[in-house]
């Protein structure tokens, strides 16, 4: 429980911080709110040489709104997102996933670039992200370059994020016109992380059928993954009972399911189907 | 654990059970391979040091094939142990020659222990299904380029090959 040795630096800007990870590619690691990463050294699974805690630089942490876009600072903490008034009238998915996660003490240290960047198969602000076809800036010495949301979860714990380079910015376009979100999320009894969990966001056409949706699975798979056949086959429906329990036996399509002791893959799978569907209908009931 | 899956390689059954019995290509593959020595007639010292995003750790451990029917099954056995956890196991893996591809079909049983296992119990099978695919991504590419003696012309049409891009590579360098 005592973690191996490491060296601390806790720069205050985003460039120094940049500098210190490409001073040690191999070794370097970056700390925001720790809760993954210590409990992971702790156990000496993880040995980074040098942690580079960003969670000090004051520019990283914000959510405001700049034009048709909402920008969220990676050191954010899911308690921000939470009580956010302003993304409670905005985007309600993001304040709903973030009351899910943990408990009150992890959210007021957890952050929601720490969470992405870690990509846990399990954790909940990548579904959120995918269902709202987010934008992840990242910045590294050779500068800045943006990813689709989608494009950034490679593999279990793996993301486009390359060695040096830090989540900078989570890019939302500000939902609009007809519009509701839902966050459905089955907590394991005993570490809260999601066995499944599903983030809708339901766009509605003038007379009520669908006019698209996005639809972000965490859980299920060893990464979080956009459910495209469910998303197409609720496109121009209208959204009743029928059509949504057709379309939600896609949500494990060319998905072969985690298994673990808690939930066999099946089961995973089963309750996805089960959560989408209840997940659509209660996104489908907030619409304004 | 189980483990079980197939992978589909675009390269012939001889030239697949090969590689999979060649300890040089079965370091350049393992992911993380750092050491791969010959003890025995089918036995094998391995270090590995691989791991999955931040979580990472140095294994030693033998490999042993067993039940050798070449080109069309073997049996391995594997044994290891490093600071985050222990395992233990075995696995049959089957070729099938379908056309020109060949189809190794595996399916074991592990058994892990120790941290990684009380901690990452959740996430074991992704790492191992991703270890997986990255094995026999590599080896399908090592079958590939090796299959049988080149033929002189096949040899020349290469080495111009392997100079062009060299060259290619050289401009966008520059």
């Amino acid at each position: 429980m005592i973690p191996t040795q490491f060296d601390y630096k806790a720069p205050t800007t985003l460039e120094e911080a940049v500098a210190l990870l490409a001073s040690d590619l191999d070794g370097a690691k970056v700390l925001a709110g720790g809760h993954s990463l210590i409990p992971a050294m702790k156990l000496r699974l993880a040995q980074p040489q040098l942690l580079v805690d960003i969670a000090r630089i004051k520019s990283l942490s914000y959510i405001r709104e700049a034009g048709d876009q909402i920008l969220i600072g990676a050191t954010t903490t899911h308690y921000q997102l939470e009580s956010s008034d302003l993304l409670k009238t905005i985007c309600p998915l993001l304040p709903a996933c973030a009351a899910s996660i943990g408990d009150v003490q992890v959210r007021n240290k957890g952050t929601i670039g720490g969470s992405i960047a870690h990509s846990d198969p399990a954790g909940d602000w990548p579904a959120a992200i995918l269902a709202l076809d987010a934008e992840l800036v990242l910045v590294g010495t050779s500068g800045e370059r943006t990813v689709k949301a989608e494009n950034f979860f490679v593999d279990l714990l793996t993301t486009d994020l390359q060695p040096g380079e830090i989540l900078r910015e989570i890019r939302i376009t500000k939902p609009s016109g007809r519009f509701g979100q839902a966050y459905q999320k089955v907590p394991h009894p005993a570490s809260g992380f999601a066995v499944v969990g599903v983030a809708v966001h339901l766009v509605l056409n003038d007379d009520g059928s669908c006019k698209s949706a996005g639809i972000g699975v965490t859980g299920v798979d060893v990464k979080a993954y956009r459910a495209k056949a469910v998303e197409a086959a609720l496109a121009g429906s209208n959204l009743d009972d029928s059509a949504v329990t057709t379309a939600v036996t896609h949500v494990c399509d060319g998905i072969d399911p985690n298994s673990d002791l808690y939930a066999s893959g099946d089961y995973r799978c089963h309750l996805a189907q089960v959560h989408t569907r209840r997940a659509i209908q209660a996104a489908k009931a907030r619409v304004k | 654990m189980k483990l079980e899956g197939t992978h589909q390689l675009e390269a012939a059954r001889e030239r697949v059970y090969q590689s999979l019995v060649n300890p040089e290509v079965l370091q350049r593959c393992i992911p993380g391979c750092e050491r791969l020595e010959r003890t025995g007639e089918n036995t094998f010292a391995a270090t590995i040091r691989t791991g999955v995003g931040s979580i990472k750790g140095v294994f030693e451990g033998k490999v042993q094939l067993e039940n050798l029917r070449e080109p069309e099954h073997f049996r391995i056995v594997v044994e290891g142990k490093g600071a985050p956890g222990f395992l233990k196991g075995s696995g049959d893996l089957d070729l099938a020659q379908e056309e020109n591809t060949t189809k190794v079909t595996y399916s074991g049983d592990v058994q892990v222990g120790g941290t990684i296992a009380s901690v990452g119990q959740r996430m074991i099978q992704g790492a191992a299904k991703m270890m997986a695919t990255q094995f026999f991504t590599c080896l399908g590419a090592e079958a590939e380029t090796e299959v049988g003696e080149p033929p002189p012309q096949h040899g020349f049409f290469r080495t111009a090959l392997r100079w062009f891009s060299g060259w290619i590579k050289g401009l966008f360098k520059k």
